[in-house]
């Protein structure tokens, strides 16, 4: 390459390093063993969309299999094989999610445009998207792009019957996979009972030997790359308009909370950090558009992963006429009453705080 | 009493936007039954005849009274005979909690470091 395609290409890192407006999505792919992850993954890098993806994938177990099944350039693939990603290697996980970005920065492999994080089908997804947010090194320059979670349709209502991780993959996706339909035939109801009942909010996938259309699977999050715009009713999904229909399988349940009423901005910290303090543990997501007091215009936007809370996001305007207060809860056995009246009995201690603007 | 299903008989919105529609007593009596619920304690909450909330079932005397007008604070928890002060509800659930719940430890907030959206 001559000297001028040379600083082009360097300028170019810079400002793709440098530039907010480029932060990288992360997908997470999880599910349950067995559950066809691997093999959607294969299919969706043959795909243009995808060609400039980097892959981690963790095994768990010592001799790992699934990267071999995975054709990717091999500077942009990597393996991470010291155990189960939720519990054991978080830390393993930011190393390499930041070593990816120093050699992106550094021109040492693909500039990849998004990454996806398959894990071992026996993690827990929500310590992975607590890393995403939280660790200060990668966070500035990833995003959370969405949860994909592939659910087997020939054993997944057997699994979800007996495993609660696979139970708790379910609840926290935005995206939800069916696969190996070609062996169980239609989806049964009593499966699709259930992952409504577990999720609701999340649309319901077809992947055919792992064939699947890439833009409905990825960039479930609130920001949506293709778009470069947010969808918080989209992202909110059906949980929030479904009002009163909380919805439960076993220990986990989904519901919204609605409230007409503004709540002033002093009341959700507390609400949120009171939340967190109680129930930090099985609060598995919430996410919410909130009409605060001292801001009528512009809304809110909350999300949650357990204890892990971004800071609110304020849109520009209201997404519809609808200003009223929604926020879903994906939980393990928090009760909803519990956290309706928590909410009003600190909006009601603080009612005669000063509202600033 | 209050029990945890007393919400089971009233309107299903019943919970939103009705800070307004209950005294502050009423409230706390059912965050308080709720509460139990949530932490996975057996008890219940009644209102004793001089208006304090009493929680009973649990191995500990518990008593939660309002404070009187113009204190500094809102409310007073007594744990066996053992009284202090709470500025909020929170307070008082976190009072309550550390009475009821010996593995309790509170977890707190964090915040993520990236913005949500791109601003």
């Amino acid at each position: 390459m001559n000297e001028a395609g040379g600083k082009l290409r360097q300028g170019r890192r810079q400002i793709l390093k440098n530039n907010p407006m480029h932060s990288i999505p992360v997908s997470v792919l999880t599910g349950f063993l067995g559950s066809g992850k691997t093999t959607m993954l294969r299919h969706l890098l043959g795909q243009p969309e995808f060609a400039r993806t980097a892959v981690i994938i963790n095994e768990f177990g010592e001799v790992g299999i699934d990267h071999d099944l995975i054709e990717a350039s091999e500077d942009s693939f990597i393996e991470l094989q010291t155990g189960c990603l939720c519990c054991k290697i978080r830390t393993d996980l930011a190393q390499t999610l930041q070593d990816l970005l120093r050699r992106r920065d550094e021109g040492r492999c693909v500039p990849f445009e998004r990454v996806v994080i398959e894990t071992s089908g026996l993690a827990d997804p929500a310590p992975i998207l607590q890393t995403l947010m939280t660790d200060a090194n990668i966070a500035g320059r990833l995003m959370l792009g969405g949860v994909v979670t592939t659910v087997d349709a020939v054993n997944g209502a057997g699994t979800l019957e007996r495993e609660g991780i696979s139970q708790k993959q379910v609840a926290v996706a935005d995206r939800i996979v069916l696969t190996k339909l070609d062996l169980a035939g239609p989806a049964k109801p009593v499966l699709l009972r259930r992952l409504e009942a577990l999720n609701a909010g999340a649309p319901v996938l077809v992947a055919d030997h792992g064939r699947i259309d890439p833009a409905r699977v990825f960039n479930s999050g609130l920001y949506d790359p293709r778009t470069k715009s947010t969808d918080v009713n989209a992202w909110l999904a059906e949980e929030a308009h479904g009002h009163a229909h909380a919805r439960h399988d076993g220990d986990i349940q989904a519901y919204a909370i609605v409230r007409r009423e503004p709540i002033q901005a002093v009341a959700l910290t507390l609400f949120l950090e009171a939340l967190a303090e109680h129930c930090g543990n099985d609060i598995l997501r919430l996410k919410g558009i909130v009409n605060i007091r001292e801001s009528p215009d512009r809304p809110a936007v909350i999300h949650g992963v357990q204890h892990v809370f971004h800071a609110p996001a304020w849109l520009d305007r209201w997404p519809s006429d609808d200003r009223s207060s929604r926020i879903v809860f994906i939980t393990r056995r928090v009760p909803r009453r519990w956290a309706e009246l928590l909410l009003a009995a600190i909006g009601d201690e603080v009612a005669d705080v000063p509202v600033g603007r | 009493m209050s029990t945890p299903h007393d919400h089971e008989k009233r309107e299903p919105d019943f919970g939103r936007d009705h800070a307004a529609k209950e005294s502050p007593n009423d409230l706390a009596c059912e965050l308080l039954a709720q509460s139990l619920v949530a932490w996975r304690v057996a008890g219940s909450v009644a209102r004793a005849d001089d208006g304090a909330l009493v929680i009973a079932g649990t191995g500990k005397d518990i008593r939660i009274e309002r404070a009187p007008p113009h204190a500094m604070f809102r409310w007073t928890v007594t744990v066996d005979g053992r009284k202090r002060v709470a500025i909020s509800l929170v307070a008082v659930l976190r009072q309550v909690r550390e009475a009821l719940d010996p593995g309790y430890a509170a977890i707190r907030v964090r915040i993520a470091v990236a913005p949500l959206v791109k601003s």
